[in-house]
């Protein structure tokens, strides 16, 4: 049975006191604090970009700070790059490292912090950087079979609206194996699979037949470089793009975008429609978890229990649609506040639709625990350790189920989430149905949350005039469906878009995928992948 | 584990009854914008002003709408004091811009098509509308749709999504794989005009700009039972006055 | 007697002049020694042997005498002329096929003529054995072939085979010989001379009792040669160490002898009791089971190849032992099915293997491999040879039209016939085996799916070329034997007549009347068969080709009682009409459906990758490895030296795992009989210290011994 982790009430002062003086101790000489701003509660300057693998293992491994993600942004003589780091219960830490323009090669983080892996390799990928001592860069988002090197699409110089290249396909490119075996072989699967309905995303299933040794994802089919068509538009413009990159979780997305615009603006959303983003968060949350679950079961041909799980998530959707005028819960957010407001009655009819499906939850999960055959196949499988979980930094539902109580909605409480009371489940097995419980548990407790912001929601407005006219850069995050999701915006004087980073759970986790596909059987493929009920364009934006 | 069986059966049957009846259970589409009449020229203009795509075009007093454009983000409907009408339903098949005349398959096809379905670059809204098509509510199986693992056996390409670059060779291959005589249909804005993603160096703007599109579905997503109609319409089950007629708010 | 007589002659005429001509001539002119002297002599082989086939009379004739052993004596009856015909047959193909081999190849310094004069040799030998009809004669020839066979693979001195395969070989050999020879003694004891009607008189009379101990042995010393469980594991390694131009003499030719001494010595010369053909019975069913297990998953070729001959071996064990229990329990008819069945897979299996072995012999001169995982789509290179290769993996794959499922099928039905015994523990034993039969069977087909899929289909997956001059190797050998496999699948009616000659002195009675019914020439009033029977085959066609076809008809099927009048029916002549028509219907049927249609050839379909890689593709391992998991319990695979190179961690660059698997019987026997005779040496090595003291020790000990010994005499 699933334990609860409450969340921790109140700030961890403590924690970041002690941070401080440590600091102070250990890098006094090379860094410089900042104060809090634009999201951040410290900020630390580094002079030399020598002590940085350094800092964040100190942050990362001494300190217990999660890692956030890296963000560069590229200005006209320098490069500022900002590691994000998240130290529960008080707030996230920015490390700043600033570089003239010309610089062509950082140091890596990845031997320190393995979660940085896929940040660097994307920031080689995009902006041309090189990272000193990364064992593994190239081929990640612009694929090497099309593109060939000195593509730097996120340099400024890079025009977003240039139009495609048009780029043939290098026919004798070769995929890295790493196996080899007398016999062994690659087993390719996508991008174009399970008749198109799986997201686009390859593997390579490396096996000496019946078994096999390794998997590993190849993303980014579904590359849009929503971050770079972004820069230059609107505030309001670039949010269809932040809702838009991953549907199953855009109202956790625009969410986060939102709270980081209004953090630029200075301007707070009125309380009703805090309340409301809650509600509609916890929404989109059950009916994504129904969702995965009716995925997990189908994987596992369990057609019935399939067949009732979709039931419940079509039945999600229409109440979203009904309530809220959309079924994927697109155009609500808005900096500062709602598009829209919703009246009691209906408040009152979605909570008849939520308690219709998270009993069925219960009852179908009730079914599935007395179903031997659909546990053994999900029991001991895809098994990621907590000690993997922590070393890549595995967030949401997947790091909960092996034993990484990281959620922001209590680590690092946004939108008034303080105020309700929920628990995290928690579970220490790290296997596929380990993160089944976490699934089902955190349903219920989604449902607990709608409750209660309906019962306690106040009247007013749920919008605030929102313009920003100054330059200003601000992070905003949220605890998507599949975990943490991060946005970090800066705008220009002019309102416009000038950088757009967004951080996405799916990004995080996949890079923890090959940990728990490896030797496993054939026929178990599909029940991982379901179990991790990852997203792939979430992933690739 | 016989249980299953038994819940299964208890259920009883849950399938919706279109094609044959109108569905009407609350929440099965979002709706969408139709042309509008305003009672003055400035609530036109503000109309078409708050349109992020430009789906919406004043013409005078009256607005007419692009559904291809239209990424149902609703500010034409929540942000505006003189709102669009709005048009319950989800009939919303139509024919390519470039294209007069509806191709449907033959008759052969009507009570069996395969349908291969490619994902290029979609946010995941569209495909998972398509997936729900084979859940019990609306089981696109009892009329004869089927989704194929391989091009090979296929008879309708399913496109959604804007054709991201890294997608172009692959759709373009999977095009290529399958049999004559072979269909496509984008679904979604994003495969009709590239929503909002627009045109970009990583964006084709739509599948029309990599493949002939024989059939749209507009929608952001389109709900299941718009993309089941599309459905019918390709196999040639529903007939071609049911179409959206070719209006004026085609620019 | 009139041709037999002369042509048996003739044929050690030819393999003497072979010899000769090879000394002599030069090394352009070997090939075509070989291909004349060769041809020659199987043709001689074919016609000694279809005479006494076909006439019944058979050869006898008395050498010279040899003091205190008795006289030499030559004697082609009916079962050495079954396995002269095959012999015949094969070396027909072989010599054709190694001519054009020698021709065509690229290596200067191969000793050609040394190899040519073995080959006659050995070609000597073989016959000798197979017409000896005394004891010392035919273990001189036996001991004769067993050197040649390993000269054979040790001729070329650039040592290129493996030493250690053909001396592991010859020591199986002698221990077998030894075995033979002791057998035979015990059974001399109770005859009146070393000929073998004399053992044949005694071996008859003897009670079963008595006879378990010269069974055995023969048993053992044949099965060495034969490649039953446990003693073959010289088998796989000497035919993967054989060159090319001996492996088809060696798999389709020598394999016979070890049956030939079985059903001579075992069958023929004694009668056992029914705990015998247990024996045989259930060694062959292992046999056949490991054997075809270690086939399905081996990588190379040749290898496949003998563990497959393995297999096969099984199968005619497993038929020769339940010929022995249902003689020994008077089920004539029965045994009559049984021994036929065992006499018809040996044709089989030889002509298909040695057809194989010809063909793994082209594509490894073609393309310088032999693993499977390397090959791949030679169809496209070698296409004549890939369509041949074809015909013998459906063969040997037990599929119709072809040969191996005529076998095949009469040894299933034969051990289905257990249902005629008492004892229920006989009939368990014949089910487990039937079971094990039919597992064997299915796995075959596997076993071959992949050998085909593997080298002919797909990709190509190594880094090879065809090279010119082994193309132009003639495909008239194999395709010979393609097509005799094809008449032996579809005429089993006139096979098995011939079959009947040596069938029905063993078992008494004769399989024509059993199997063959005579559809073609019975008539209303014609007892053999009731009328009412008569018209419903009739009905169904039976009777087709009465008239302008001979023989008595083109059924196999066994009748039963009243309750059960059709135990088992088939008709692969007929079958194979249906088949034709069948396909040319489907044919005309599509060409007519689809002839408005363009063809569109498009790259393989690979889920959108820019282009299907080899290295992504099934390899032969990756085929096999299902049933490598599923019986790991045989298998035991271990995996030696499982290195994963990761950086900080988590990334991994490399994951190179080796895997090592020992052969079951390995395993069982060889490593533990191995490990337990150094310990002896090493223990009597011990002893040897060179100290005066301890020897002292030693030679008091013993007389101590001998005096306890010799107490009371």
């Amino acid at each position: 049975m699933a334990s609860y982790s409450s969340p921790s009430a109140g700030s961890n002062v403590a924690g970041l006191t002690d941070l401080t003086t440590t600091l102070e101790e250990r890098f006094g000489k090379e860094i410089t604090k900042g104060t809090a701003d634009s999201g951040f509660i410290l900020t630390v300057s580094l002079t030399q970009p020598s002590i940085l693998p350094a800092l964040c293992r100190f942050l990362f491994w001494e300190n217990g700070c999660l890692f956030g993600g890296i963000v560069a942004e590229e200005q006209p003589a320098r490069w500022q790059m900002h590691y994000a780091f998240l130290l529960p219960g008080a707030g996230w830490v920015k490390v700043d490292l600033s570089l003239p323009i010309e610089t062509t090669v950082l140091p890596s983080i990845v031997a320190d912090v393995h979660a940085a892996d896929w940040h660097e390799r994307e920031i080689e990928d995009l902006f041309g950087i090189h990272f000193e001592n990364h064992p593994r860069l190239g081929d990640f988002v612009l694929h090497d079979q099309t593109w060939h090197e000195g593509i730097d699409p996120m340099r400024k110089s890079f025009s977003p609206s240039r139009p495609q290249l048009e780029l043939k396909e290098d026919l004798e490119w070769k995929p890295l194996l790493v196996v080899s075996e007398p016999g062994s072989f690659a087993m390719p699967v996508g991008p174009v699979y399970e008749g198109g309905v799986g997201e686009s995303l390859h593997f390579l299933l490396e096996t000496v037949g019946e078994d096999v040794i390794r998997a590993v994802p190849r993303l980014f089919y579904n590359y849009r470089a929503v971050e770079k068509i972004a820069e230059g538009r609107t505030v309001t413009d670039a949010l269809l793009l932040a809702e838009r990159f991953a549907a199953t979780s855009a109202f956790a997305h625009s969410l986060a975008y939102c709270r980081a615009a209004e953090s630029i603006a200075g301007v707070e959303a009125p309380p009703r429609a805090v309340a409301l983003r809650v509600l509609l968060a916890e929404l989109e949350r059950l009916r994504h978890h129904a969702g995965a679950i009716a995925a997990i079961c189908e994987s596992t041909a369990l057609a019935v229990s399939a067949a009732q799980a979709s039931i419940i998530e079509e039945n999600l959707l229409r109440a979203s649609c009904a309530f809220a005028g959309h079924r994927y819960l697109f155009g609500l957010n808005t900096p500062g506040g709602l598009n829209r407001d919703f009246g009691t009655e209906q408040c009152r009819t979605l909570l008849t639709a939520v308690d219709k499906a998270e009993s069925d939850l219960r009852t179908l999960e009730k079914r599935l625990r007395l179903s031997s055959s659909f546990l053994d196949r999900l029991e001991d499988v895809g098994v990621v350790t907590g000690e993997s979980a922590r070393d890549l930094n595995l967030v949401g539902p997947i790091g909960r189920a092996s034993a990484q109580h990281c959620d922001l909605r209590a680590a690092c409480p946004y939108s008034g989430y303080e105020r309700y009371a929920f628990e995290i489940p928690l579970e220490t097995e790290g296997d596929g149905y380990a993160r089944l419980r976490v699934l089902l548990a955190e349903a219920t407790q989604s449902a607990r949350l709608i409750h209660q912001v309906v019962d306690s929601l106040e009247d007013g407005p749920v919008h605030v005039p929102w313009s920003v006219n100054h330059a200003g850069a601000a992070l905003g995050w949220a605890e998507a469906p599949r975990g943490a999701a991060l946005h970090w915006l800066r705008v220009n004087d002019s309102g416009a878009v000038e950088r757009y980073r967004a951080v996405t759970p799916s990004f995080n986790n996949w890079l923890g995928f090959h940990v728990a596909a490896e030797n496993f059987a054939f026929q178990d493929f599909p029940i991982i992948l379901a179990t991790f009920g990852l997203s792939a364009t979430e992933c690739d934006r | 584990m016989s249980f299953w069986f038994w819940h299964g059966l208890r259920k009883g049957i849950q399938s919706t009854r279109y094609p044959a009846h109108v569905e009407s259970a609350p929440g099965v589409s979002p709706g969408r914008p139709v042309n509008t009449d305003f009672s003055t020229v400035e609530d036109a203009q503000l109309a078409a002003e708050i349109c992020p795509t430009d789906a919406i075009v004043a013409h005078g007093k009256s607005t007419y709408v692009n559904h291809g454009k239209c990424v149902h983000c609703q500010l034409c409907l929540n942000s505006l004091s003189s709102p669009m009408n709005w048009e319950a339903g989800y009939e919303w098949t139509r024919l390519p811009a470039n294209q007069t005349e509806s191709l449907p398959f033959p008759s052969a096809f009507a009570k069996s098509m395969h349908i291969m379905v490619v994902d290029a670059g979609d946010c995941g809204a569209c495909l998972h509308e398509v997936k729900l098509l084979s859940n019990p509510l609306y089981n696109m199986h009892r009329l004869g749709f089927f989704l194929t693992p391989t091009p090979r056996a296929a008879d309708l390409l399913l496109v959604v999504g804007p054709v991201s670059e890294n997608m172009r060779g692959p759709l373009l291959k999977t095009w290529e794989a399958m049999p004559t005589s072979k269909k496509v249909m984008a679904v979604g804005s994003c495969a009709i005009s590239g929503g909002v993603f627009g045109k970009s160096f990583m964006c084709a703007c739509g599948v029309g700009s990599v493949l002939p599109v024989d059939f749209e579905v507009p929608g952001s997503p389109p709900p299941p039972l718009a993309i089941l109609h599309g459905l019918l319409t390709v196999a040639g089950r529903k007939s071609l006055k049911s179409l959206e007629p070719i209006s004026e708010g085609r620019h | 007697m009139v041709i037999a007589s002369p042509s048996l002659i003739a044929i050690f005429v030819v393999c003497a002049a072979g010899f000769l001509c090879s000394a002599l001539f030069g090394r352009k002119q070997i090939p075509y020694v070989l291909a004349v002297a060769g041809v020659l002599s199987a043709t001689l082989m074919v016609l000694a042997s279809a005479t006494v086939l076909l006439t019944g009379q058979s050869l006898d004739a008395a050498l010279w005498e040899l003091d205190g052993l008795g006289r030499f004596r030559i004697h082609l009856d009916a079962l050495s002329s079954v396995f002269l015909l095959v012999t015949g047959i094969v070396y027909f193909s072989v010599s054709l096929f190694v001519a054009s081999f020698l021709r065509n190849r690229d290596d200067e310094a191969h000793p050609h003529r040394l190899y040519s004069m073995l080959y006659f040799a050995l070609m000597a030998a073989i016959v000798l054995i197979l017409v000896a009809s005394d004891t010392v004669l035919f273990l001189i020839s036996w001991e004769c072939m067993s050197i040649l066979c390993f000269l054979q693979i040790n001729y070329d001195p650039r040592g290129h085979s493996d030493k250690f395969a053909g001396y592991i070989m010859l020591a199986m050999s002698e221990a077998g010989f030894l075995a033979v020879a002791v057998a035979f003694l015990l059974l001399a004891r109770s005859a009146a001379d070393l000929s073998f009607e004399a053992l044949r008189t005694a071996g008859t009379a003897l009670p079963p009792q008595a006879l378990w101990l010269p069974f055995l042995l023969g048993f053992f010393g044949f099965g060495v040669k034969a490649g039953l469980i446990p003693v073959n594991f010289w088998l796989p390694r000497s035919y993967t160490a054989a060159p090319p131009v001996f492996i088809p003499v060696f798999a389709g030719i020598t394999l016979n002898l070890g049956f030939y001494g079985i059903m001579r010595l075992n069958t023929d010369l004694m009668h056992t009791g029914y705990g015998a053909g247990l024996v045989a019975l259930i060694t062959g069913s292992v046999t056949a089971l490991v054997g075809i297990l270690y086939a399905t998953t081996d990588g190379d070729m040749k290898t496949m190849l003998a563990h497959s001959s393995i297999e096969n071996a099984g199968i005619i064990v497993a038929a020769l032992g339940a010929f022995l229990v249902f003689r020994a329990l008077n089920q004539p008819v029965a045994a009559a099915l049984a021994i036929s069945a065992a006499l018809y897979h040996m044709v089989n299996h030889s002509i298909y293997k040695t057809l194989l072995f010809e063909g793994a012999g082209h594509v490894e001169a073609a393309t310088g491999t032999r693993e499977m995982d390397q090959l791949g789509g030679l169809a496209r290179y070698l296409p004549g040879l890939s369509a041949i290769f074809l015909v013998g993996c459906l063969a040997i794959s037990a599929v119709p039209p072809f040969n191996g499922f005529v076998s095949e099928w009469m040894t299933l039905q034969t051990l289905l016939r257990s249902a005629v015994l008492v004892s229920t523990s006989v009939r368990i034993v014949f089910a487990l085996c039937g079971a094990a039969l039919a597992l064997t069977a299915a796995l075959a087909v596997t076993c071959f799916v992949k050998t085909y899929a593997m080298n002919f289909l797909g990709i190509r997956r190594g880094k090879w070329e065809v090279r010119d001059r082994a193309q132009a190797m003639s495909k008239f050998p194999m395709a010979f034997l393609a097509v005799v496999c094809l008449l032996l699948g579809i005429l089993p009616t006139y096979v098995l007549p011939m079959l009947n000659r040596s069938v029905e002195p063993l078992a008494g009675t004769s399989i024509t009347t059993a199997l063959v019914q005579p559809f073609f020439t019975a008539t209303p009033e014609n007892v053999q068969l009731p009328a009412a029977f008569l018209q419903d085959f009739h009905n169904l066609g039976a009777q087709v080709g009465r008239g302008f076809i001979p023989g008595r008809g083109l059924v196999v099927l066994l009748r039963g009682g009243e309750a059960n009048p059709v135990v088992f029916a088939m008709s692969p002549s007929y079958s194979l009409i249906a088949l034709v028509i069948l396909f040319a219907i489907v044919w005309y049927g599509f060409r007519r459906f689809t002839r408005h249609r363009t063809l569109a050839r498009r790259p393989v379909w690979a889920g959108g990758i820019p282009r299907l890689l080899p290295l992504l593709t099934y390899t032969g391992t990756g085929f096999s490895n299902p049933v490598r998991v599923v019986f790991q319990a045989i298998f035991r695979p271990t995996i030696i030296g499982d290195t994963r190179q990761t950086v900080a961690v988590h990334f991994r660059t490399a994951i190179r795992r080796q895997r090592e698997e020992t052969h079951i019987m390995d395993r069982l026997l060889l490593k533990p009989v191995g490990t337990a005779v150094q310990k002896i040496a090493a223990f009597l090595a011990g002893m040897h210290h060179g100290k005066l003291n301890a020897y002292v020790t030693y030679v008091l000990a013993f007389f101590l011994l001998i005096l306890f010994v010799y107490r009371g005499g």
